[in-house]
């Protein structure tokens, strides 16, 4: 008899369902460390709270910000992953049924939108959200004067952006699920998708410390646009992509 | 129609440039010779736009800080 026949022909497909999930989960972090609200938003906050008080005090107060951001991120992927672990229960299988399909037409769409829309266009790093609401962020990160206020605006700038990250939440809490009925570690997936929105803040902060302003920021920005918007697109594509290869049953 | 009050200009002005590290004195001065200097440019015209004055304050700023005119001009095309 040919040993090939008979290895289990499952072990395969879990190894690649495995590296498929993993890879999802990379786009997906990269995606959420390449939005460009929240960390606009902190770059603007940190200039205005460096203009107004000590250098130790405006950093305390940011890293307030930080901690916002971070818990509505976690409140909301754990929400989902909540959500979706009570319909596993039920055998909800995304594989067999249309969810799979609805979340591959929003991610392109998604993409199409990041491409084309993300930015507006003429000069400076305008997003898409609406002019009111940018008003009222640039409002409120000129008139941080205590952690709460730093707190809020972190997790308002945060939700100001559930339209692209929503999808990405609910992708990263199917295929956590999915690598946790294979034994692989999750808690360490976990963590890295909740923790990786603050990678840009981060950045933001060790630039600010290093000497560097808001201009240079401004400047940084403005020349990467294209890049980012290269980047979101393609992201969102390849998941996309990703999903209707490998995670759905015709 | 809108007053514009030279102080709130200063202090916006002023709490951008302590943003940039830019020292306090230094700052003061030129902000306010910024500020007079635009207002004599704007004094021909019978009507100012809110965009006539900020255009005049950062073609006035450029002179003495490059990086203030842009951070004035761009603080709101950030986000």
């Amino acid at each position: 008899m040919n040993t090939l026949e008979m290895q289990p022909p499952t072990c395969y497909n879990l190894n690649m369902s495995a590296f498929i999930s993993i890879g999802i989960l990379i786009l997906a972090m990269l995606i959420l460390a390449f939005l460009q609200l929240t960390p606009g938003v902190y770059a603007l906050s940190y200039h205005y709270a460096f203009g107004k008080y000590s250098k130790i005090k405006s950093s305390y107060l940011m890293l307030f910000f930080i901690i916002g951001v971070e818990v509505i991120s976690a409140c909301i992927f754990l929400s989902i992953y909540y959500l979706l672990s009570i319909l596993f229960f039920d055998n909800f299988k995304p594989e067999t049924s249309i969810f799979t399909w609805i979340l591959s037409g929003i991610l392109i769409t998604l993409g199409f939108f990041s491409f084309f829309y993300y930015f507006r266009r003429g000069n400076g790093t305008k997003l898409f959200i609406p002019r009111r609401y940018t008003k009222a962020l640039e409002l409120n990160a000129n008139s941080i004067k205590t952690r709460s206020d730093a707190f809020v605006l972190g997790a308002l700038s945060n939700a100001c952006e559930f339209l692209f990250t929503l999808p990405l939440y609910i992708i990263a809490s199917v295929e956590i699920m999915r690598l946790d009925l294979q034994n692989t570690s999750i808690n360490l997936f976990a963590i890295m998708f909740v923790l990786s929105p603050l990678i840009p803040l981060f950045i933001i902060r060790y630039k600010f410390q290093a000497g560097q302003t808001l201009a240079d920021i401004i400047k940084s920005r403005n020349k990467n646009k294209f890049f980012t918007r290269l980047i979101l697109a393609t992201c969102f594509s390849l998941i996309a992509i990703l999903i209707i290869c490998f995670r759905t049953i015709y | 129609m809108k007053n514009f009050d030279d102080k709130d200009i200063e202090k916006e002005l002023k709490i951008h440039a302590r943003g940039l590290s830019i020292p306090e004195g230094a700052a003061e001065i030129f902000i306010s010779r910024t500020l007079k200097d635009a207002k004599k440019s704007l004094r021909n015209k019978t009507i100012i736009t809110e965009k006539d004055l900020e255009r005049a304050i950062i073609k006035e700023l450029k002179k003495y800080n490059a990086d203030l005119a842009y951070v004035y001009q761009n603080h709101d095309t950030i986000i």
